[in-house]
């Protein structure tokens, strides 16, 4: 396959040569969450952990910049249609070598460009022989270098088991990417990949964080096994999938599989193929943002995928947003009364976070609230008007009405690329005050 | 009725100063006013007092706080007293204040309804927005000796809120950052503790010439940072609202820009 030719212009490529090829190529990858471990350093090297991530910059799209995000190849072996890497494609190749990944990720390091190194890899002659690589980079990494800033590495599927095991060891967090909500996708745009290799390696992680707690109960000092957990990505909009399919899968992800974060990436047509969809109006961005809304809903806001869709409404709505239009389809529970309601319940109220509704809980306690008590505290009085009372009272004599309040909720002003919530780009955004540990 | 302000240094021990000086008074707190800095407007029937910083007092006053109304109180009353602001010493008076009054009072903070508790709470959180802040954009450049040097210019006075945390990160390097805002120095000898150096009193600046690694680093980074976006996603408003202009003219990846544009 290779002649003398590309060996030696290999050779020759200048590290910011790869480094072009190799994050571009990387790009497409969503996450770049630095969060999930907290850990101080030892005083023997370079980098801690924090437990909420820190993003270090913003690229042009808008979306964080945590990790120096790379591929260790773009060479493959497989074709995965939809994939810039794929074996079909002509595109420059490029590889690095361990020494070279240890380099960037200390030096960025220093100068607090980045929290760590997220490495992935296209598939170099096969996944066992891909792990090694990233393998022996991540060990030079932890052990040479003493480097204990962040790590996520990709599990590549079909790689040796026990080459995984102690990848876990080494790595913060670990990801196998489920492609595509279903069976029946994967099987149509990634012919080499299948569903049951995926959740394999997933299912091993599982277990290996499950058993390493009760390691760690045991034995204080057990060296960790992905104390970040585990994260997975699934393209939207590739394939015909509803967001009520996606989001059943997600839900399932997060209990059977105790998954961390699933992300969502809107596809980005980057190859011509017959058996994909052309997207002439870009990626389906306003798509990626509902579902990223429904998951914090999942995730911290007690709901369940079957309430926010069902069969028979299988889409999320394009105008709200799924707490909203949860809201207007159950008006008979509302409105709810701020100084009495459960913290469950005053979750539910569309405008109030879950930073808004754990300082309603608290404040309460030292005396009834009124309307401007909740504004100081930060609740969006514009949206959560037509759901709450303080006292008995309503803000304002309010029709409690689904068409008439879906009026008023509708925000002309979200426009791409919603950036208002933050859910989609910020790590930090749970806390509507980025931090509390300064 | 007469009417006292205690005029304070602004720092917190200046502060906790004024608010010991104030208890001493045994005067209703309505009448005793704590101001930062200088008063604009002198009122006529006032009665203006100085008060110097005092090391106990302020021990004193720290450690009441912390005992009555425990660490997240202190922690927020620290913050909001790095807060630009300048009533921010009559909030954490009045605030201190109110809390005596309360039945539990490690509840201080949760007390928004109170009007100087949140304000004290609003300030804390500018404060540790902006540290925030610092410690994700702030950047380091080598300099010829080897030394980590990074310029901030923040709005509040976060610059001891984020030193511990780089100190924790980079305990091997020798570093320094510098509020140009204030003329603040925070050195950090490698392996040593870190320590505050005013700008009139330092001796020695460090010369600023850049290492000849930090040229390469730096336009390695700036390339991925180019390459890293998604073109079809594009949108500079998106990355306005979550990166503010104000911090790039600090930042390595926005210097080098120029040389990327195409
Ligand atoms: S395995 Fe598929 S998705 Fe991964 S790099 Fe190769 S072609 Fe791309």
């Amino acid at each position: 396959m290779e002649n003398g030719l590309t060996v030696r212009k290999k050779e020759e490529m200048s590290i910011m040569e790869k480094l072009r090829i190799l994050s571009d190529a990387a790009k497409y990858d969503v996450s770049c969450s630095s969060s999930g471990v907290g850990r101080r350093g030892d005083g023997t090297g370079i980098g801690n952990t924090l437990a909420a991530g820190i993003c270090h910059s913003f690229g042009a799209d808008g979306r964080c910049i945590s990790l120096l995000k790379i591929l260790f190849t773009n060479e493959c072996i497989y074709d995965c249609k939809y994939c810039i890497n794929r074996k079909s494609n002509d595109v420059p190749r490029a590889s690095f070598t361990p020494d070279e990944i240890c380099e960037l990720t200390i030096q960025f390091y220093r100068r607090n460009y980045i929290e760590g190194l997220f490495l992935s890899s296209g598939i170099l002659y096969s996944p066992t022989y891909t792990m090694e690589l990233i393998y022996e980079a991540v060990y030079k990494l932890r052990t040479l270098h003493r480097f204990q800033g962040y790590i996520h590495v990709k599990a590549i599927p079909g790689a040796d088991p026990e080459l995984v095991r102690q990848m876990g060891l080494l790595a913060d967090r670990m990801s196998v990417n489920l492609e595509l909500p279903t069976a029946e996708g994967l099987k149509q745009l990634a012919p080499n990949k299948h569903r049951r290799n995926i959740l394999w390696p997933m299912r091993q992680i599982q277990q290996g964080i499950t058993q390493n707690k009760n390691e760690i109960m045991v034995y204080k000092h057990a060296p960790s096994f992905v104390p970040a957990g585990q994260s997975t990505q699934m393209i939207v909009g590739a394939t015909p999938e509803s967001d009520y399919q996606i989001m059943t899968v997600a839900e399932n992800l997060y209990k059977k599989f105790d998954l961390k974060r699933v992300y969502y990436s809107a596809f980005v047509s980057v190859n011509v193929d017959k058996s994909l969809p052309a997207l002439p109006e870009g990626p389906p961005l306003l798509r990626e943002h509902r579902l990223y809304q429904a998951d914090w809903l999942l995730r911290f806001y007690g709901f369940e995928a079957g309430e926010l869709l069902s069969e028979k409404k299988p889409n999320f709505n394009v105008l709200l947003d799924p707490k909203a239009d949860w809201a207007l389809r159950h008006l008979e529970q509302f409105p709810v009364e701020i100084n009495r309601a459960d913290y469950r319940i005053i979750l539910r109220v569309p405008g109030i976070g879950v930073k808004s509704a754990q300082r309603i809980v608290r404040a309460r306690r030292n005396g009834n609230l009124g309307f401007d008590d909740l504004k100081k505290i930060g609740v969006v009085l514009k949206r959560a008007l037509y759901f709450i009372t303080c006292n008995g009272r309503m803000m304002y004599p309010t029709k409690l009405e689904e068409n008439y309040i879906a009026r008023n909720l509708i925000d002309r002003k979200e426009k791409l690329p919603f950036d208002r919530d933050g859910m989609t780009y910020r790590q930090l955004s749970l806390f509507d005050d980025a931090a509390c540990q300064w | 009725m007469e009417e006292y302000y205690l005029s304070c240094e602004d720092s917190l021990e200046g502060v906790f100063t004024g608010i010991y000086d104030a208890y001493l008074k045994k005067k209703p707190h309505e009448q005793i006013h704590i101001c930062v800095g200088e008063e604009e407007n002198y009122r006529l029937f006032a009665v203006y007092e100085t008060c110097l910083p005092d090391a106990k007092k302020t021990a004193s006053v720290a450690r009441t706080i912390v005992r009555e109304f425990g660490q997240e109180a202190y922690l927020s009353i620290c913050r909001a007293l790095a807060s630009r602001e300048m009533d921010k010493g009559e909030a954490v008076y009045k605030a201190v204040v109110a809390g005596f009054a309360m039945k539990n009072k490690k509840e201080l903070m949760g007390n928004l309804s109170n009007p100087y508790i949140h304000r004290v709470f609003e300030m804390a959180r500018f404060t540790a927005n902006e540290a925030h802040y610092h410690v994700e954009f702030l950047r380091f450049k080598e300099l010829e000796n080897g030394i980590l040097y990074a310029v901030i210019g923040p709005k509040n006075n976060v610059l001891t809120f984020i030193v511990p945390h780089f100190a924790d990160r980079l305990p091997l390097e020798n570093f320094v950052i510098h509020d140009e805002k204030r003329d603040i120095y925070a050195v950090h000898p490698a392996k040593k503790d870190w320590y505050l150096v005013c700008g009139d009193e330092e001796t020695g600046r460090p010369e600023r010439r850049c290492s000849d690694g930090e040229r390469k680093y730096s336009e390695l980074f700036s390339c991925f940072f180019h390459t890293i976006a998604i073109k079809e996603r594009e949108s500079y408003g998106l990355q306005r609202n979550m990166l503010p202009i104000r911090y790039r003219e600090y930042m390595t990846e926005f210097q080098e820009n120029e040389k990327y544009k195409k």
